[in-house]
């Protein structure tokens, strides 16, 4: 499942949404990401996340099929935030589940890496000294390209 | 329609009024200035270290319009008759909204008073909030109306500022301040000719100052994104930009490249690299 939304999230309770009812999952693997008070300038007070409605879905929706074709799982849910966020607040969460660790632990790393180079969110920062758009980073495309190898 | 102040040789001329007719002339022109949050309270609350701003800017503004002929070449001196300063405080978009009104009975137009007041005031405003802010930014300064004279009268329609910001003007797509951050979902081409609706996203929006903008069809070369993209440049300028870094492009939500074909009704976006997550 797939949320694009402006309010907070409970990774707690979307994993326990995802789990409920079954016994056949052997392992869940949840991440979340957070806005950090540094990133390129020391002092972000604030984050704001612009999309591409539709096909941002789209993208993920693509990205969770991929990994359910590399990966044997039993549920994914992906959420990601957009809107204004402060520092402290959970960004994106990913949640995988399958019988076994290794799947879970994958298949949550592969879909992070290429919903950072593929999923059309946009970033601008606010910090002390201003506003401004980040940068794509090259660490990132280089996680992604992982996959390939 | 010829430049007033251009002689038939091409050099700047002030125009002989003398016998041109004494008519009741009057001008509004507006603009603003755009500050903090924080800024715009303390303004507010009268905390700013330089005293009473708005008063002070009120009467840099009426100084301007009267000494405007000092400042514009080929202004005429006018004997104003009257000078109206108005600040309208905006909290929703962080800004001060500054219109000036002038007025005379004389043979020649106010606009250019009325503009300089405005000009000035925002200068001012600026000038008394800058120790505590440097970011202000002064803009959308313009004529509203005129009246008067043998032009006619001129009243600015809602849309002129969008004849040269394509269809982006001030339409809420913008992701600033307390907006959810959503790009708001194109308009279908008004009229029955095929076109193509292109978007240009977050920061690439910005620096075009292009949310939204229709293309027909056959003012394309080729029917492709390439083709797209030399229609846009030819269009306005600030399009060259898409040729700048690293722009990617989507047409109907699919990730295209130069080479890809577009058609009429398509969605075209263009964008920067993805930063999400």
């Amino acid at each position: 499942m797939i949320r694009v939304q402006e309010t907070p999230f409970d990774a707690g309770a979307e994993q326990r949404a995802l789990l409920a009812g079954r016994t056949d999952i052997g392992a869940v693997v949840s991440f979340t990401g957070l806005v950090r008070d540094f990133n390129e300038s020391p002092e972000v007070t604030a984050l704001t996340l612009e999309h591409y409605p539709g096909m941002t879905e789209s993208a993920l929706e693509g990205i969770v099929a991929e990994a359910g074709a590399r990966w044997p799982l039993d549920g994914v849910r992906v959420i990601h935030r957009i809107g204004r966020l402060a520092p402290g607040d959970p960004i994106v969460l990913v949640v995988v589940a399958s019988a076994h660790r290794r799947a879970a632990f994958e298949a949550c790393d592969f879909i992070m890496d290429f919903l950072k180079t593929r999923a059309p969110f946009w970033k601008k920062e606010h910090a002390t000294g201003g506003d401004y758009w980040v940068s794509e980073r090259d660490s990132d495309h280089q996680d992604a390209r992982r996959w390939q190898e | 329609m010829s430049l007033t102040h251009l002689n038939p040789r091409g050099e700047a001329h002030m125009v002989d009024v003398a016998d041109k007719p004494e008519s009741r002339r009057e001008a509004t022109a507006s603009g603003h200035i755009r500050m903090r949050p924080a800024t715009l309270a303390l303004l507010v609350d009268g905390g700013l270290p330089k005293g009473d701003v708005l008063a002070t800017a009120r009467i840099a503004g009426i100084q301007a319009a009267k000494r405007t002929h000092e400042l514009i070449p080929l202004c005429h001196a006018l004997p104003l008759s009257k000078v109206a300063i108005d600040f309208h405080l905006d909290e929703a978009a962080s800004r001060v909204e500054v219109s000036a009104t002038c007025r005379l009975n004389g043979r020649t137009g106010v606009e250019m008073e009325a503009l300089t007041a405005v000009s000035v005031a925002c200068l001012t405003l600026y000038d008394m909030c800058k120790a505590v802010d440097k970011d202000m930014e002064i803009g959308a300064i313009h004529l509203d109306t005129k009246t008067g004279g043998k032009s006619g009268d001129y009243r600015r329609e809602p849309a002129a500022s969008e004849a040269f910001a394509g269809a982006a003007g001030e339409s809420p797509i913008v992701t600033g301040q307390g907006q959810s951050g959503e790009v708001s979902l194109g308009s279908r081409c008004a009229t029955n000719a095929p076109c193509i609706r292109v978007k240009c996203l977050a920061e690439l929006r910005e620096r075009l100052g292009v949310g939204e903008v229709t293309v027909p069809l056959d003012s394309l070369e080729s029917s492709d994104v390439a083709g797209l993209k030399a229609a846009l440049k030819t269009l306005d300028p600030r399009f060259s930009r898409l040729d700048e870094g690293r722009v990617l492009c989507a047409v109907n939500q699919v990730m295209a490249g130069d080479a890809t074909p577009v058609t009429s009704e398509d969605e075209v976006a263009f964008f920067p690299p993805v930063t999400g997550g």
